[in-house]
């Protein structure tokens, strides 16, 4: 089954333009003048049920414009949109029961009742049986573990607190479709592995299909196996977390320390021919950068280490952080 | 059936709300009294200096103000949408209603709702029953149906014009200031349109019908003959004007843009 299938989906937005003076704002009185700016350009996506899929991408890259299209909020400009085998924005009600939304920035919960009275709210927006309600919910509190948070108002709760009552809040109807868009922003460590772990659990139990949006990338690494990186309104890389870091993160460093003094021109003839590039960062001290590959470094060690003798040796990977970084710097050069 | 229900549920959380602050809830209450006692006064000693207004004596035209306010204290129980603009599409709380599987208007008139406003309409029927007393009027079963019901319809009315005004929100996040003015012209409403230029009759019956949250039903349940049927038609402007400023937000919703992060 499908989760998210959408075929060039476009969402435009008119912007309109002031002229500049008063003059100007006279005229835009008569006369106004618009530009129409695309926030996403006919993108495709897929994802099958069950997948967690990270959605990256610099402010302004049309990710919000994204999911609060895929949940409904907006009505794209152009494409065709089915979630959950809904069209989300005219069949909203019937849609949104078949969907969890947590926004990272914005409370679902009620400010100034109890944890759990908005919960008990909840149950009748969505008419919940009882038996249903309190099992699940039971369950939830039980692993996010916020049973002592739930006869308190919600503006008491830190936000940590609040914001692992507010993906209870997101999941008590049991979605088969969760929307999270920033869920770890501003949280600290521990929260951050509670929630995970709790994601991944729904995931495996539930078969519950997560789509995120980020801009810690270590929500991606303990998360996600998919990744769709957008800029400028497209997508720009849709696939696996280890294919992004194989293409793009060649950047792998092997920091070396030779047991006697070595000329850089050395090793560069000794390494010839391999895709690594040397770095002389004091006498016996060098890094070699290694582009792509995993044979490449043990290729450039047993070369090396045949010639001199190595004292001390530590390998470094490129951290998704950095890769994504790159990208976003320099651009996509390989497709 | 699930909206009543659900209704009965956003009610009892309120009152809870209300109760969390519980200084707050009986200071509220009490200054709501006293502002409605004041009011109260406040209308019966201004009456007493009007004699005749284009042809209703004193007690007749407190009775068309006691109408007056039952209308309004009902829409403004319910409809609150003086800072959706502020609080629903600027800060966002728009983008939580539309995730939410009930229709977002009602959703948005539940978590705005004040139902301590209603004490309102009861200084109104005071004032009618104290209008109604010095003028000797008698009342059937079936005047009360009626002001029932056209108190239905002005509810209506107004609450058709607010939806739309409010509309206006969900295409350009920019304030209007336009619900002030619409407010201050229903008060015009509160009058016998007879005392207008004829330009404004029709502008009250007929483009923003404010003679219809007054004047037209009021009139009705002082004297059958007049104006009758103008005062039964306001059922069917109620209807007629809620279902535009329902096309308003269903189209409204459509353009919405959502709040930036």
């Amino acid at each position: 089954m499908r989760s998210i299938e959408a075929h060039g989906l476009t969402k435009e937005f008119k912007v309109y333009q002031s002229r500049p003076g008063l003059a100007g704002a006279f005229r835009d009185l008569l006369n106004r003048q618009y530009r129409v700016i695309r926030a996403v350009d006919a993108i495709d996506l897929t994802i099958d049920q069950g997948e967690i899929v990270g959605y990256i991408g610099e402010n302004g890259a049309g990710k919000s414009t994204t999911i609060k299209m895929l949940t409904g909020i907006l009505e794209p400009t152009a494409g065709e949109l089915k979630v959950n085998g809904y069209d989300p924005h005219r069949e909203r009600e019937k849609f949104v029961r078949t969907i969890g939304v947590v926004f990272g920035q914005r409370s679902q919960l009620w400010w100034d009742i109890a944890v759990q009275e908005s919960f008990r709210l909840l149950q009748k927006v969505y008419r919940l049986p009882d038996e249903q309600y309190k099992r699940h919910l039971g369950r939830m509190v039980e692993v996010l573990e916020i049973g002592d948070l739930l006869d308190q108002p919600v503006r008491k709760l830190s936000l940590g607190q609040r914001m692992r009552c507010e993906l209870a809040a997101a999941l008590i109807h049991q979605p088969p479709l969760l929307f999270l868009d920033e869920p770890t922003i501003g949280l600290d460590v521990l929260v951050k592995e509670n929630i995970r772990r709790f994601l991944k659990e729904i995931n495996k139990e539930l078969g519950t299909t997560i789509l995120l949006t980020t801009h810690d990338i270590s929500d991606i690494e303990a998360l996600c196996s998919r990744v769709v990186m957008l800029d400028k309104g497209r997508i720009i890389y849709d696939g696996s977390l280890t294919k992004l870091r194989l293409n793009w993160g060649g950047g792998r460093k092997i920091h070396l320390d030779f047991a006697k003094n070595v000329q850089l021109n050395e090793l560069e003839q000794r390494t010839e021919g391999l895709p690594v590039k040397w770095e002389q960062t004091g006498q016996r001290q060098y890094i070699a950068h290694i582009h792509h590959g995993e044979l490449a470094v043990s290729e450039v060690l047993s070369r090396v280490v045949q010639y001199v003798p190595v004292q001390e040796m530590r390998i470094e990977e490129a951290s998704t952080e950095e890769i994504v970084r790159q990208i976003y710097q320099e651009g996509m050069t390989i497709v | 059936m699930f909206h009543l229900h659900l209704f009965i549920e956003y009610f009892k959380q309120y009152i809870k709300t209300r109760m969390a602050y519980r200084w707050d809830f009986v200071t509220q209450f009490i200054m709501n009294f006293f502002y409605q006692g004041i009011n109260l006064i406040f209308i019966l000693v201004v009456f007493q200096h009007t004699s005749s207004l284009g042809g209703w004596n004193r007690y007749e035209v407190i009775f068309i103000y006691g109408y007056f306010l039952i209308p309004w204290a009902v829409f403004s129980a319910f409809f609150n949408l003086w800072d959706f603009n502020d609080r629903y599409v600027i800060k966002g709380e728009l983008d939580r209603v539309l995730t939410r599987p009930v229709y977002s208007l009602v959703q948005v008139i539940m978590e705005t709702m004040t139902p301590e406003s209603l004490v309102g309409g009861l200084t109104g029927l005071v004032v009618m029953g104290y209008a109604a007393w010095k003028l000797d009027l008698s009342w059937d079963l079936i005047d009360i149906l009626l002001l029932f019901l056209f108190t239905l319809g002005s509810v209506m009315i107004y609450g058709g014009i607010y939806i739309a005004l409010t509309s206006i929100s969900l295409y350009s996040d920019s304030k209007s200031d336009i619900q002030p003015i619409i407010y201050n012209i229903g008060n015009y409403g509160r009058y016998p349109v007879n005392i207008y230029h004829r330009v404004i009759q029709f502008a009250l019956t007929w483009v923003l019908p404010f003679a219809f949250v007054g004047f037209y039903p009021a009139s009705y349940l002082l004297d059958h003959d007049h104006w009758k049927w103008y005062a039964f038609l306001t059922p069917l402007v109620g209807i007629l004007y809620l279902g535009f400023g329902l096309m308003c937000w269903n189209r409204g919703i459509r353009h919405y843009r959502g709040a930036g992060n």
